[in-house]
């Protein structure tokens, strides 16, 4: 029974998502307040019939109902109990369950913490919302039921995926969620400024945290997801310009574009056309995302659900989505008033500049991304694959400049800044960058051009981001103690800035360290082998069999040494899991700050070299490569810091007669 | 009672729908007039961040003209939306149409009578599954470790109950034992052995798979499951066409409606689709008349599986009914009194079934002294006499 009350929850919660679709846009253009305010009721109520439905899914998963179709195709009795619940998001159609859900969430959220925003754009703002709710509960309901029923049910679910079962796999899925449907809203405050055909304070006000929200969910998952890949495929790398991975990348890239331009709005009444077509397009990218892999366009690791006729609804909903609020923009952009000026040096210039950047790398990777997609369609099957080589040499290059801008946007203040001054301020900061990147030239001995010039912009970024905070809090100029204090109450949202752009920084290191410097080596192995790599004596002492759980498992055991001095055991795993016919690898990892030693044992050299105990062993050190993931949390937790950060903020420009020494409030 | 649950969520979103709106409408919070209350907020913001010393006295009196300048701007559009709140009746209307609309979904794509089952409260099923394979382990020890190779009989159940119980290559092996002795494999003992091989290569026709319809076939031309299953070959071959013919070839040769019949008729149409030919319709083969009554065939049975409760034993009812017809017309069909014994017993018809094994002993002279069926007979008199 209760599936069925889940799958009658998503029919009302479908029905609400109609009537709010309309009668409070209706309410907007007619000034009824009763209409207007209805949104309210069906927003909660969407919210409430959703959650019912994740909660009668989630259940089924929980006590293995394999009445429900959905179960038994992606659970079993045996999974651990973590992995049942997870399963719910596991599958196309519980995804998709998912992602309603959290944008009925977001809904919900506006209309009931919105209590400051004019009823009006609230109306519409949350009719817009309910267009796509719509869009997305008809689709569900019409290809996706999650709910299909069997009986009598199979004796047991089929799914055991071992790659699946991973920790850090199951809470993937739910903050790329988060990121991706956490753009809509700021979709729907767009579109509707759009019909409103203005854009207040108030809207400019409530755009910048919610857009924070998502893109800070949406650094988490992506992290995740790459952590993940790195940890458990087994290959070494973080980031394989996948297309599954390409598109959760693209709407954060924008994203990130709209967070900044969102700041120029909301301080400065300034990029209001720019901040609505970039939360069109994010969110746009957003859906396409949920359009690639959704629709099984893709063969790649990620690419689970395969089904033309879902594919087929989706492209409408895009299409619909995307033409019809980029027709509108066309159409009511122009009407917009322009405002607050600013001259060609100033922090808005800044900021023009990064976004103009991201979102010309945004376009380069969507490039790169759809170009063997349509290379298909229109040669009618002939495959082609866009590589790393691509998005090393076109996207990267790209970024060098954002960075060194990154490095002086802080120091403009808004309106007029005096560009001189912040270069003679940076002096040092540029020097000892060089420097950095010299004493990595005289170490590293090899490597590409392009490495260097990461490194010295990483160490540009990071000391310039150190010096404005420095210069904020008046670090060395006045007493430590007046200096802390004045940290103290410096707001919230200036440290966070910081720390992000810090994080960055970090990153920075991370992905240059790693992918310029990192030595690999392949080996057939036999007990007492001994392979070298950066300095590491790794000695393979033979491979034993073990049984766990559900997996029969290889495990080699390496010794690693350093100048003949014992560092460290590896064990490195080659599961092979019976109920589900598949292998997996865990690696085995040594990782300090410095850099991850990383071994992996893939197949038996051969058959008959199995028997002797050869192995083919994959060692990997890449340096730094943990820079990525402390990178990624210190850019979340600053956008933890600046979302915390309640105050409403107006950026307060400089007569141009004002002293250099002084810095513009965040 | 899933009924009332129903209406309960309905209910309960009308009433979200009518009543919040209403309440939220009278309770008349003042709504903030096109974000004036924002301007004012930054106006205290600047002040305080002035007295933290974060900005300078300048930055402060330039940043209160901008906000006083945004604020003039805001208030110069026009902001009235006060409008009356009519329109109650709209409000009334769409409460109403959310649980209707639902309620004309669900009733057109929800199943409202299937039971939810989890996993732990099916213990019982799982034992009875326990039980049939322990069952069938122990039938095919007894098979095996049988001096003689053990009665054919019972390697068609032991194959039977692999079949059901999805161990497609245990099946395989059990008909195959029957199909290797001569004399006693009938057309059913090669369509079934096809059928499992053909499931354990998910429904791929292997040339094993297709000797065995050809055996069937030259046994009975008339065995249905073996011209579904060659047709499924002939269309895996690339051969539509012939694919279509089998299935029609065996349809218009049917007597009378039959239940298989469905699933040939939307096989052949899902043929016939690629080849452009007409779709069939039951009505393009029910009016054939009887020619020549039949016992019931493997795809019969398959079919009376799919059936409710009673519709199942009127079917049997009348297949049984349908065998004795014909034993009555060709009274020396040993096997035919056989099945005809074995289905009045399974019906609990004690009387009939030893009718029907009387009439079956004296045919038994014409058979070996080896042939099991003399033994079947024998034994199944014993076990009615024993009921008696």
């Amino acid at each position: 029974m209760i599936p069925e009350l889940g799958h009658f929850a998503l029919a009302l919660a479908l029905g609400l998502a109609l009537v709010q679709s309309v009668l409070p846009l209706a309410g907007a253009s007619r000034g009824n307040l009763l209409w207007m305010r209805s949104a309210r009721a069906s927003s909660l109520g969407q919210l409430l019939f959703v959650a019912v439905a994740f909660a009668a899914l989630m259940r089924s998963f929980v006590v293995s109902d394999f009445t429900v179709r959905n179960v038994v195709e992606n659970s079993h009795s045996l999974k651990p109990m973590l992995f049942k619940i997870a399963g719910t998001w596991g599958s196309h159609e519980g995804s998709l369950v998912l992602w309603v859900l959290i944008l009925v969430a977001f809904g919900a959220a506006v209309s009931l913490f919105g209590a400051n925003i004019p009823e009006r754009l609230k109306a519409r703002t949350l009719a817009v919302q309910a267009w796509i709710s719509t869009g997305f509960l008809s689709f569900l309901l019409l290809t996706s039921n999650p709910f299909e029923r069997v009986f009598p049910p199979p004796p047991d679910g089929n799914d055991l995926n071992p790659l699946l079962q991973d920790v850090g796999l199951a809470m993937h899925p739910p903050l790329l969620y988060v990121g991706y449907v956490g753009f809509s809203i700021v979709f729907s405050f767009a579109v509707a400024a759009l019909l409103e055909g203005r854009v207040d304070a108030a809207w400019a006000r409530w755009v910048r945290p919610w857009t924070l929200a998502a893109w800070m969910s949406l650094t988490a998952g992506i992290a995740l997801g790459s952590w993940w890949a790195y940890y458990e495929l087994g290959w070494g790398g973080w980031w394989f310009w996948d297309p599954v991975e390409n598109v959760s990348f693209m709407p954060w890239l924008l994203g990130t574009a709209l967070l900044h331009s969102a700041i120029v709005t909301e301080k400065r009444d300034a990029f209001k056309s720019w901040t609505i077509l970039l939360a069109i397009l994010t969110f746009s990218l957003s859906l396409l995302g949920t359009f690639i892999v959704r629709s099984g366009m893709l063969t790649s690791v990620h690419a689970f659900a395969v089904d033309p006729e879902r594919g087929l609804y989706i492209l409408m909903l895009l299409a619909l989505s995307i033409g019809g609020s980029l027709a509108l923009y066309a159409w009511r952009a122009p009407m917009m008033e322009a405002g607050g000026l600013f001259r060609p040096i100033s922090r808005e210039s800044g900021l023009l500049v990064n976004n103009l950047i991201l979102a010309a790398a945004t376009g380069t990777v969507l490039f790169g991304t759809l170009y063997p997609l349509f290379y298909e369609a229109l040669t009618g099957g002939d495959k082609l694959s866009v590589g790393p080589p691509f998005f090393n040499s076109s996207f990267v290059p790209m970024m060098l400049p954002l960075v060194f801008v990154m490095g002086l946007g802080p120091f403009l203040s808004w309106k007029r800044a005096d560009l001189g001054g912040v270069l003679q301020r940076l002096r040092f900061v540029a020097a000892l960058s060089g420097l950095a990147a010299l004493a990595v030239w005289y170490v590293a001995e090899r490597g590409p051009v392009l490495a260097y010039l990461a490194i010295f912009l990483a160490v540009w970024l990071l000391l310039a981001t150190l010096r404005e905070w420095g210069l904020r809090i008046r670090l060395a100029e006045v007493p430590l103690g007046e200096s802390l204090r004045r940290a103290r109450k410096l707001p919230r949202a200036a440290h966070g800035m910081t720390l992000a752009h810090a994080g960055l920084a970090v990153a920075i290191f991370g992905f240059a360290g790693s992918s310029a410097w990192k030595s690999e080596e392949i080996v057939f192995v036999t007990p007492g082998s001994d392979v070298s790599i950066a300095g590491f004596d790794v000695t393979f002492e033979g491979a034993k069999r073990l049984n766990g759980p559900n997996y029969i498992a290889d495990r080699g055991t390496l010794t690693v040494r350093r100048d003949g001095a014992f560092v460290k055991t590896l064990y490195p795993e080659r599961r092979s899991y019976p109920v589900a016919q598949s292998t997996t690898t865990e690696s085995a990892i040594r990782s300090t700050l410095a850099g991850d030693l990383y071994a992996s044992l893939a197949e038996p050299a051969s058959d008959e070299a199995s028997a002797s105990g050869a192995w083919t062993l994959r060692i990997l050190y890449e340096p730094l490569v943990n820079f990525i993931w402390l990178g990624a949390v210190m850019l979340f937790a600053g956008g933890g810091l600046s979302l915390s950060d309640r105050r409403l903020r107006v950026g307060a420009p400089k007569r141009p007669s004002a002293t250099p020494a002084a810095v513009a409030a965040e | 009672m899933i009924w009332m649950f129903f209406g309960l969520m309905g209910l309960l979103s009308a009433i979200l729908m009518a009543f919040l709106p209403l309440r939220a409408a009278r309770a008349d919070t003042a709504p903030a007039a096109d974000g004036v209350g924002v301007f004012v907020d930054q106006l205290d913001e600047v002040e305080r961040d002035l007295e933290r010393g974060l900005i300078s006295e300048d930055e402060a009196r330039s940043a209160t003209a901008e906000i006083k300048r945004r604020l003039l701007a805001a208030s110069r559009r026009d902001t009235g939306h006060r409008a009356p709140s009519g329109g109650r009746s709209a409000i009334f209307v769409a409460a109403l149409l959310v649980p209707l609309a639902a309620a004309g979904y669900y009733t057109l794509m929800g199943a409202p009578g299937v039971a939810s089952a989890a996993f732990a409260e099916r213990g019982a099923e799982r034992a009875q599954a326990e039980q049939i394979a322990d069952l069938s382990e122990r039938l095919r020890e007894r098979l095996e470790s049988a001096p003689d190779g053990g009665p054919s009989e019972g390697w068609m159940l032991l194959g039977q109950t692999y079949l059901r119980m999805g161990r497609f290559d245990g099946a395989a092996r059990a008909f195959a034992t029957v199909a290797e002795r001569d004399g006693e494999a009938t057309s059913a003992t090669f369509s079934l052995l096809a059928e499992a091989l053909i499931a354990a290569e998910s429904g791929i026709v292997t040339p094993r798979a297709e000797r065995a319809l050809e055996r069937a076939l030259t046994l009975d031309p008339s065995n249905p499951a073996a011209s579904f299953y060659r047709a499924i070959a002939l269309e895996q071959a690339g051969k539509l066409a012939e694919a279509h013919e089998t299935l029609v070839a065996r349809l218009e040769a049917a007597e009378g409606p039959a239940p298989w019949m469905q699933s040939f008729i939307a096989q052949a149409n899902r043929i016939g689709e690629a080849l452009d030919r007409e779709p069939l319709t039951m009505a393009d083969f029910a009016p054939m008349l009887v020619t020549q009554p039949r016992g019931p065939s493997a795809a019969d049975v398959a079919a009376a599986q799919e059936m409710s409760e009673e519709d199942r034993s009127a079917f049997i009812r009348s297949m049984v009914d349908r065998l004795a017809a014909r034993l009555e017309q060709q009274p020396e069909d040993l096997d035919g009194w056989l099945r005809l014994g074995n289905a009045y017993r399974v019906l609990g018809e004690t009387d009939a079934a030893r009718d029907a094994y009387l009439r079956a002993k004296p045919l038994l002279n014409n058979v070996p002294e080896a042939d099991p069926r003399r033994g079947a007979v024998q034994d199944a008199l014993a076990a009615l006499d024993d009921r008696e």
